[in-house]
Parts: structure tokens; C-alpha cells; sequence
């Protein structure tokens, strides 16, 4: 069995996977790691193991092989009983947003922090505090089914950020909005990213998301087959590994990239209509190596 | 921090069961009326056995003294059935007395008697056995051993009515206990259904909880909360409703009594239970994680 600690740069760590239903096997010796504050893109056809690989990180659902590492949560040593505390470590939003209709956003925010003894008090201000990170404070006392479903996602994502957790999973979270409102929330969720939380999304739409520059994992029949590391940042972040530079030297590099990466994030870290450039008409990222201060600027399509 | 999730669940337990008002009124009627049905049955026990009590208690032994028993035998035999372990009370009937009562209850026609020359009745004993001799044999072997005394001539305590009687009480016990096992099974039955209908119309809000990492403890308390106040309030409607039908019998079975009061608080606590686990059951297989 693989060695069953993170590194502290590492949040989660998944080895050999495998899970099977009957004869079909849903996940196939699948291993990937996602790092702190990283931003991977899961994709895949429906049917390829996305949703069951997400539901193995959360712990819904356990692996016949392999394992699951996330954070200190090994999944086998892990009791069922600390399960919920791992849920509240991991942010996890859906397709069909699971919100409870007979409450208002405000409670459906709240019975997230709720659930773990906090303070009235401290709830009350911690959901205003995401209800405005996510731009619903206003719509607080509504029923989710008076929302759109744009609206309603953003009530899930601030559910998920509430106990502030250092991963969010993300499943198929745009596959019932359209378009602009899909654009929003990718946006809102680089926002998260660049405030330093993991984010693991899973979609099918490859056309999407291939242009942000993110890490992109192809999963296939169960298994990845390719890992896509479109992605500016993180390609030099491995390619710093891969030379072995002096620590001295690394460390110094890294700082420098990652006041890039926060620059180059910073047109998305607001949602203002009018003050982000166009999400999705943002160029692909230069190939790897080249001048990183590029990265954010917007260029024309090429493809 | 306990107090403070105490409070909370029973919140959360009360706002629920106002938001979902017809689901929740709709279980409440399914487990009143089989509430009633076991509460009707548990009535008719209860009056059955008071009934049943009630004659053994009236049961006594009749000792008739002989005639050549003077003062002083009688006297004696008094003292020695008192002194007996299984009696409770010895009564003395004189022949005298006997003979008034006698006359008593002839009435008009009591002028029969003017005929006799002398009093031809002995002298008696109603001899009352206690609390835990009221079953055929104990009967049998005190009047046997009555019958051995001293000045006794006879005893008698109604031997073909008590074996008959005994033969009929082991009857109705054993058909209440069939009977009362098939209501109670399927009280629970209906109940635990009701209570999983609730449960079920709120599969949806027990997944999110797991999601977001509720423990199954903060999963369930609500609604085992819920369960028994569903419970409570049912069995408090069926409680009424039998009260009601048990004051309208009055005119027909005047002797009919109503639960005391600890055996109402007996059965309020039970159907709470039987509310609570109900709901617990029900919820225990959504709560698995699949592995």
C-alpha cells in the first residue's frame, strides 16, 4: 500500500483506485494528486467515473482497491464515524444543487455550520459574510425554489464554503445552467481557487474549460489516461521539481509565481459585470516556459 | 455546546413537523386510530381482570357449626380459623341472626316460618380467605382442613361454580393474550409505517445533511423527537376519543371503569416509545454508507 501521509503541499492523494459494480469497473488503478490551492478540471464522458471518483474523495463510497487520502483522512483506516468530519473539511456542490426547499437560503447556508454546535452568533455571521462573498445577501430570507438555478448553485457553492474547507468538489456544477450563468460560476469558483481553496471540478464539456489554463485530467472507461497540464502555473510548479533546483532558489521562484498566479487571476477575482474581461473568450495559455506575465492578458481566439 | 445542539435538534424537530402540517396530520391519524384500536383492547383487558378480581374477592367459605356445638366450641372453632394463615376474616353468623335474616328476606312471606317450633338453622362462619388464596385449590384444601375442626359440620364454597369459573378465567386469558398480541404487533406495524412515510418524503434532506457532514446522531435526533410527539399526540387523541366512547357505554355496562391515572401515563409513555423507534428503525438504512 502506498504511503498513507500527504505532503503538506498536497491535499489529496488517491492510489490505485479501483472500484467495480458487478463486472463493470467504474474506476480502473486510477492515481492522481491535487495540490494545495490547485485547480483541476475532471473530464470525461458520463459514464467514464467521474462522479464515482468524487464520491470516493468525499467518502461516500469506498474503494475495492487502491486508496484515498484526503487531508488526514486515510480512507483505509478511516471509522464511518469520522466521516461527517471530513465532510465539513470538503466543500461539494452537485448538478442538481441539493438545497433543502423548505428553508431559506439563509438556513440552508447556516445548517452547514450549524450541524457542528457553532455559535448562533458566530453562524449568522459567517453566512452573511459567504452569502456576500457569493452575491446573494439580498435573497436571503427566499425559498430555493424562487431562485434561478444560476442562483440556487451560488447557495450551494456558499454552503460549501462555509466552514471555510480547503477543497471544493464540484460535480457537473454547471451541467443545468446555461451559458452567461455558467460563466458566472466558474468564475466565482477561480475566485475561491485564487483565495487559496483546492477546487476538483467535474465536467464533460472538454470545449468549456480546456482555454482557462488549469490542470485538465481525461478520464476514460475509468481511467486517466491523460493528465493535461495546460496550465501555466502549475507546469512550472512540476517542472521546479523536475530540475531540482536549490532550495534557496525554489523557494525564491516559487514567490515569484505566486505573485504571478495572483496576478494573472486578478481580472476574475471580481464578478462586477463590466469589470472581468470575457470569460470565455480568454486565450489559451502559451506554451509552457514562456514569459508567465502573459498568462492573464486576454488575446484573440485562435482556434 | 451540548445544550446548545440539544436545543437546537428540538427546534429543528418542531419546525419541521409545521412545515410538513399535512404529512404530519395525516400519520397522526394513522396512529391514533390504531392507537385506539390497541388502547380499546388494553380497556377491555383491564376491565376484564377487575371484573375477574372482583369475584374472586367476593369468594368465601361457609362453615356450619353442628348442632350440639355449646358456646365454648364455637368460641374455640372461631379462634382457630382465625388463627388459620390463608384467612383474612372470619365472620360469626349466629343461628339466631341467621334465622332473622332469614326471615328478612322471606318478607311477606315470612309467616312460614311461625310454623317452626324451633329454630332449625346451626349456627355459621363466613370465613374470607386472603388476597393470594383466591384460586380453586388453595379454596379446596382450607375447607378441608375446616372440615377437620372441632364442632364443624360442614363447609361449603361453591365447588362446581369455582371450577367452573377457574376453567372459564384460563379461557378468556388465553384468547386476551392471542388477541392482545395480534393488536400490538399491528399497531406497530401501521405505526412504524406511518413513521416511515415521513421518512421517506424526507430522503432527500437526510442525504444533503450527510453531504454537508452531519453526524447521524444530528441526523436522527429530530427525528426521533418528531416520533415521539407523533406518538404522544396520538396516543393522547385515542385516549379522548376511548374516554368519550367509554362515558356513552356507562348507560349499557354501568361497572365499566376508565384508566386510572398511572396506567394512562403507563400507556403514553409506551406509544412515545413505541413513536420514537419507529422513526429510528426506519431511518437506520438511509443513514449506511454504501461500501
Amino acid at each position: 500500500m502506498h504511503n498513507s501521509t500527504l505532503d503538506d503541499r498536497t491535499v489529496i492523494g488517491v492510489y490505485h483506485l479501483t472500484r467495480t459494480y458487478g463486472d463493470r469497473a467504474a474506476l480502473d488503478d486510477v492515481s492522481l494528486t491535487v495540490a494545495n490551492g490547485e485547480f483541476v478540471f475532471l473530464v470525461g464522458p458520463s459514464g467514464a467515473g467521474k462522479s464515482t471518483l468524487l464520491r470516493m474523495i468525499y467518502m461516500d463510497e469506498y474503494p475495492n482497491e487502491g486508496q484515498v487520502v484526503v487531508g488526514e483522512f486515510v480512507s483505509t483506516r478511516m471509522k464511518r464515524k469520522h466521516i461527517p468530519r471530513l465532510r465539513r473539511r470538503v466543500g461539494i456542490i452537485f448538478q442538481d444543487f441539493k438545497l433543502l426547499d423548505d428553508r431559506s437560503v439563509f438556513d440552508n447556508v447556516a445548517i452547514a455550520m450549524r450541524i457542528t454546535g457553532a455559535r448562533g452568533f458566530d453562524v449568522k455571521r459567517r453566512v452573511n459574510q459567504v452569502l456576500n462573498q457569493v452575491g446573494l445577501f439580498y435573497k436571503r430570507n427566499d425559498r430555493p425554489a424562487a431562485l434561478s438555478g444560476g442562483e440556487q448553485q451560488r447557495v450551494a457553492i456558499a454552503r460549501a464554503l462555509v466552514n471555510s474547507p480547503a477543497i471544493l468538489l464540484a460535480d457537473e456544477p454547471t451541467g443545468n445552467l446555461d451559458p452567461e450563468v455558467t460563466e458566472d460560476i466558474l468564475r466565482l469558483l477561480f475566485r475561491i481557487n485564487s483565495a487559496g481553496t483546492a477546487v476538483l471540478m467535474a465536467t464533460h464539456d472538454h470545449a468549456m474549460v480546456r482555454n482557462f489554463g488549469q490542470r485538465i485530467l481525461h478520464l476514460r472507461e475509468g481511467k486517466i489516461y491523460e493528465d493535461e497540464r495546460t496550465g501555466l502555473i502549475g507546469n512550472l510548479n512540476d517542472r521546479l521539481d523536475a530540475v531540482q533546483l536549490d532550495r534557496e532558489r525554489q523557494k525564491r521562484v516559487r514567490r515569484e509565481l505566486d505573485r504571478h498566479r495572483l496576478e494573472s487571476v486578478a481580472p476574475l477575482r471580481t464578478d462586477r459585470p463590466g469589470v472581468a474581461g470575457p470569460l470565455f473568450e480568454r486565450a489559451p495559455v502559451p506554451p509552457a516556459g514562456s514569459d508567465p506575465r502573459s498568462a492573464g492578458e486576454p488575446r484573440e481566439e485562435n482556434e | 455546546m451540548f445544550v446548545r445542539k440539544f436545543v437546537y435538534l428540538v427546534q429543528e424537530a418542531f419546525h419541521t413537523l409545521s412545515r410538513h402540517k399535512g404529512i404530519t396530520s395525516i400519520s397522526v391519524i394513522i396512529m391514533s386510530l390504531s392507537l385506539l384500536m390497541l388502547a380499546v383492547f388494553l380497556l377491555a383487558t383491564d376491565n376484564l381482570l377487575r371484573f375477574i378480581g372482583q369475584a374472586q374477592r367476593d369468594m368465601k367459605l361457609y362453615v356450619y357449626a353442628s348442632e350440639h356445638a355449646d358456646k365454648a366450641t364455637i368460641e374455640r372453632l372461631r379462634g382457630k380459623l382465625s388463627a388459620m394463615p390463608e384467612v383474612a376474616r372470619v365472620v360469626y353468623i349466629s343461628r339466631d341472626d341467621a334465622l332473622a335474616n332469614f326471615r328478612a328476606q322471606l318478607g311477606n312471606d315470612a309467616d312460614v316460618l311461625d310454623a317452626l317450633e324451633t329454630n332449625p338453622l346451626p349456627d355459621a362462619f363466613w370465613v374470607v380467605p386472603k388476597a393470594g388464596a383466591h384460586n380453586r385449590e388453595s379454596i379446596a384444601s382450607l375447607a378441608g382442613r375446616i372440615t377437620q375442626l372441632d364442632g364443624v359440620d360442614e363447609v361449603r364454597y361453591g365447588k362446581q361454580f369455582l371450577d367452573r369459573f377457574t376453567a372459564i378465567v384460563r379461557g378468556i386469558y388465553y384468547v386476551d393474550v392471542v388477541v392482545g398480541f395480534i393488536v400490538i404487533l399491528s399497531a406497530v406495524f401501521i405505526i412504524s409505517n406511518a413513521v416511515r412515510l415521513t421518512v421517506i418524503s424526507r430522503r432527500k434532506s437526510i442525504e444533503i445533511l450527510k453531504l454537508v457532514g452531519a453526524t447521524n446522531r444530528f441526523i436522527t435526533m429530530p427525528f426521533i423527537i418528531e416520533g415521539a410527539f407523533q406518538g404522544g399526540i396520538s396516543a393522547l387523541l385515542s385516549l379522548v376519543l376511548l374516554f368519550s366512547v367509554t362515558m356513552l357505554s356507562r348507560r349499557f355496562v354501568p361497572d365499566l371503569a376508565f384508566f386510572g391515572v398511572d396506567k394512562a401515563v403507563l400507556y403514553l409513555s409506551i406509544c412515545v416509545a413505541i413513536g420514537s423507534l419507529g422513526s429510528f428503525s426506519a431511518l437506520r438504512r438511509y443513514l449506511r454508507t454504501e461500501s
